[in-house]
């Protein structure tokens, strides 16, 4: 194949002749190599790791080598967490080639894998990749909660959360109750931000859910879009802008994931912490909040703001943070090396010592969830934001 | 039963005979013309994982009783091909033994499988209170077997030497499948040997009391303060590591990280001593006496936390032609000004790192493209910087695969006669780690030396790559 013929993900992404370019630079050092959370699931392979993906792909666009039904298995075999780009000698933009890549082979019939193949046919059917009908999307909601029904905040539950995962999305949206910050929320109307299927290359569907999704932005006429989720909280703001260029519709928003509100109520006054929580905690940075969005401190702002919470870091934290194993696709077609990854970092949020492994995504936090059902690994688990509201004083 | 059986059932799914596989393991670092690629087998027939020393002595054994050449291969983060096999056969990968085995902090040591990473080590020491004497600055990736393996000197090497001088005891992994444990003298003919004669599978390392370093960087009007302040600096015992960066390579690194450069002229050194309140102010001493200055907190800061970026100027090459030689500090001032005047049509990064003892590793950059045309005759200017140094007291960093014939220099001809002796005696077939001492031989001529073949090569095209400039593609 040759790079004239590649079609990546959104055209002002990543051309082509800078695909070539970014692999063309790689120095071949192995940091990557080190770093990737799915690279020992290839038996310890070289050919499993980043660095062979990019030799491979140099060759593949110099049309020496050839797209085999293995080479699409082991692009698969990957996370989108980052951490190899976040390494990166030359810093090679990986996972916007991962994901261009992944589209080239769906484009080419060669892929997803078939799990992708479902989440799509749900996707399409249903709006979101768990094939829930609408009417459940808003079920999380409790009595308290008062969406209105135009406000600057629009709350994007997001898949995971709405449907399987809903304690963070709840407590969020308890809290700008209590606060009375008023908050519009489309219930039923939302579709799949469609990360799961940019991740694996499923791009025309992926572009019409964003596109429904851009119109239903529009009509809320919302300033700012907030989520709890790290996928959906990536997607919109880095890919939602591009999308949008694309099918020629308005995107005049700001993305917020929810930690970003609670650290500005804080510095705001708004929120004053006060009610003590006895907790010593470890704090998981979810790849697409951290690395993707580069919400760092944001969160541990926060643990510091709560009386009584000890925060005791992983060894492998913020930027060089470990990932859960989910995201990318990889926990739909590879369920036990997702589910081996999420022990091997629980194991290291258990070393620490902590009661309580915190997180800001629903995802990682159905990732360890399971991952301590199976381990019955003696820590609790919990959103940032169950912490927060526990340690905000009732309303009176 | 056939070899392929005998693996396969030895080492079940850790063995792997898929081409797809086998084609990962066909290269390191290195950007070598894939007509020179064509001259040796160097892709694999069989690739094992190792996960132990124990894997790796019968790995051995195998090998040893089926005439299986074997190549060991560690990160692959180096540049000579010695982890490219020139015959086929076995490819070692032992990236996999990367236990952390033991660490006695009354004597500050450690015990480590080969392919424990350097960062990692480092990591696993912090809680002990020590340290890694010395590591490559590819310590993210490389491994401590690997670099004992290659030879080299690195971060802190201007305190504590190279790595053969912080390597206390070693397990080797021989062709009848024992493994052996040689100390002091005894190992010095396993260091920089590429695994010739035997697969290290143990080693202990010394290791230093763990300490706050503060990172300081001067600007040097020229090459002869440069390295004055580097013999000033290593004669001040609470220096660690101390490096130095040509304005030409600040240049690169700055267009590749979109900022402005550190320096416009001169040299930069960066260095990083024990976190002491009279630092600062010794270290300007020392710069003012050498006719320099120190410069800024967030520069030094800058050069420490992307000590391990070397290569990150690639982002404007995409390639980069890299040539290495060790010279005595004196003579640097000399071989820099000879190789600025030789390659005067390109633009030149030189990055060094201050050994004890006076010496200097030097490593000379050009920003290249190894998909162009000319590519592979303008790769003989990478062999300039090493020839114009033999003047002034320099000699070759190592030797691997291409530069196997530079055995005796980079050795010294004492050691190159114990390595030969004992390479007769362990592995008379030639087995372990082939064409790394004596150079793999040409397909039609197998008694010409593939790596003579280089070195004649370059030495004739020398002077004209270098009337060929290389040009960076991008430049930000
Ligand atoms: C960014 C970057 C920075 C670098 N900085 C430095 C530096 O500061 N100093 C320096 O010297 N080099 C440096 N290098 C080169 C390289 O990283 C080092 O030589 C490194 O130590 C090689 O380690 P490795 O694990 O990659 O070994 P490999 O490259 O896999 O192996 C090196 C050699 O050792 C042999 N070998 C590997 N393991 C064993 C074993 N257990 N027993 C016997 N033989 C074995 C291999 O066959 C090969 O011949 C750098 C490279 C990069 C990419
Ligand atoms: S994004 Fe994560 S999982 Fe994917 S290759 Fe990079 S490090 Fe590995
Ligand atoms: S870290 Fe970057 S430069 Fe190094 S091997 Fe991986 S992709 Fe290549």
């Amino acid at each position: 194949m040759s790079t004239q013929a590649f079609s990546p993900v959104a055209p002002d992404r990543f051309p082509a002749s800078e695909l070539a370019e970014a692999v063309a630079s790689c120095a071949r050092c192995g940091f990557c190599k080190v770093a990737c959370p799915t690279f020992p699931f290839g038996g310890g392979f070289e050919t499993f790791s980043p660095r062979a993906k990019v030799y491979f792909l140099k060759d593949y666009f110099e049309g020496r080598d050839v797209l085999t039904p293995e080479w699409v298995d082991r692009l698969y075999r990957c996370t989108t967490c980052e951490r190899c780009q976040a390494v990166c000698q030359t810093a090679i933009p990986l996972v916007p080639l991962w994901e261009a890549v992944r589209a080239d082979v769906v484009a080419r019939g060669l892929g997803p894998m078939p799990a992708h193949k479902k989440l799509r046919a749900l996707a399409e059917a249903h709006g979101n990749p768990y094939g829930e009908p609408a009417d459940k999307q808003s079920q999380w909601l409790l009595p308290e909660h008062k969406p209105v029904e135009a406000a600057d905040i629009l709350v994007f539950g997001g898949c995971t959360a709405s449907y399987r995962m809903p304690s963070m999305l709840q407590t969020g949206v308890t809290i700008l109750t209590r606060l009375a910050i008023p908050y519009a929320y489309a219930g039923g109307l939302e579709n799949c931000c469609a990360s799961p299927l940019l991740r694996t290359g499923q791009l025309d569907v992926a572009g019409e859910l964003i596109g429904r999704n851009l119109d239903l932005f529009a009509r809320t006429g919302a300033r700012t879009i907030v989520t709890p989720c790290g996928g959906c909280s990536k997607t919109l703001k880095h890919d939602y802008p591009q999308w949008a260029r694309k099918l020629g519709k308005p995107f005049d928003v700001t993305v917020r994931h929810f930690s970003e509100v609670y650290a500005d109520l804080l510095r705001q006054g708004r929120i004053r912490p006060s009610v003590p929580v006895e907790a010593t905690v470890t704090f998981h940075d979810p790849c697409h909040v951290g690395r993707s969005q580069g919400l760092f401190d944001e969160p541990r702002e926060i643990l510091a703001a709560i009386p009584g919470v000890k925060l005791v870091e992983m060894p492998r934290c913020r930027e060089s943070s470990r990932c859960c194993g989910a995201g990318g696709g990889v926990k739909a077609n590879y369920p036990e090396m997702a589910a081996a990854i999420a022990k091997d970092r629980l194991e290291e949020a258990v070393a620490t010592g902590a009661d309580t492994l915190v997180t800001m995504c629903p995802f990682c936090q159905g990732s360890f969830s399971q991952a301590i059902k199976e381990t019955d690994a003696s820590i609790g688990l919990c959103g940032l934001e169950e912490l927060l509201l526990a340690s905000l004083p009732e309303a009176r | 039963m056939t070899y392929q059986e005998e693996f396969a059932q030895r080492f079940g799914e850790a063995v792997s005979f898929d081409p797809q596989i086998l084609r990962s393991y066909d290269h390191d670092l290195g950007e070598m013309p894939r007509p020179l690629l064509a001259m040796i087998r160097h892709r694999p027939d069989v690739v094992v994982v190792a996960r132990s020393a124990g894997d790796t002595a019968d790995a051995l054994r195998l090998a040893g009783k089926h005439g299986l050449p074997v190549t060991p291969r560690a990160q692959a983060s180096s540049g000579y091909g010695g982890a490219i096999p020139c015959r086929g056969g076995l490819v070692l990968d032992l990236c996999n033994c990367n236990r952390v085995l033991s660490v006695d902090a009354a004597n500050a040591t450690v015990d480590v499988e080969p392919g424990v990473v350097w960062e990692d080590l480092s990591r696993a020491l912090a809680p002990h209170g020590l340290g890694n004497r010395v590591c490559p600055t590819s310590a993210p990736s490389s491994t401590v077997g690997g670099w004992f393996a290659m030879g080299g000197v690195g971060i802190g090497s201007l305190r504590y030497g190279t790595i053969r001088d912080n390597v206390l005891e070693i397990d080797v992994a021989g062709l009848d499948g024992a493994v052996r444990t040689f100390r002091g003298e005894a190992m010095e003919p396993y260091s920089q040997t590429c695994g010739s004669l035997g697969v290290v599978t143990r080693l202990r390392l010394a290791c230093r009391k763990a300490e706050t370093l503060l990172p300081l960087a001067a600007r040097m009007p020229d090459a002869p303060a440069a390295v004055r302040f580097l013999e000033l600096l290593e004669a001040w015992p609470d220096v660690y590591s101390a490096s130095l960066q040509s304005a030409g390579y600040c240049a690169m690194r700055a267009a590749a990280e979109g900022h402005a450069p550190a320096l416009a002229s001169g040299f930069l050194v960066s260095f990083a001593t024990t976190a002491k309140e009279t630092a600062t102010a010794e270290a300007t001493r020392l710069a003012a006496l050498c006719g320099g200055a120190l410069l800024d907190d967030a520069v030094a800061e800058a050069e420490w936390n992307g000590r391990y970026y070397p290569m990150r100027i690639r982002k404007v090459g995409p390639s980069a032609l890299v040539g290495e030689y060790l010279v005595p500090m004196q003579g640097f001032p000399a071989a820099h000004a000879a190789l600025t005047a030789a390659l005067k049509r390109d633009a030149l990064g030189v990055e060094a790192f201050g050994v004890r003892g006076g010496g200097l590793a030097v490593l000379v950059y050009i920003l290249d493209d190894a998909r162009a045309l000319l590519y592979p005759l303008r790769m003989a200017k990478a062999m300039l910087p090493m020839r114009l140094a033999a003047r002034f007291g320099g000699r070759p960093y190592a030797t691997g695969m291409w530069f196997s014939a530079l055995a005796g220099e980079v050795f010294g001809p004492d050691k190159l006669a114990l390595v030969r002796r004992l390479k007769a005696q362990l592995d008379a077939r030639g087995l372990l780690n082939p064409g790394k001492l004596s150079g793999p031989g040409l397909p039609l001529a197998p008694f010409v030396s593939l790596s003579r073949c280089i070195l004649a090569g370059t030495a004739c095209l020398g002077p004209l790559a270098a009337l060929l400039p290389s040009k960076p593609r991008r430049t930000s």
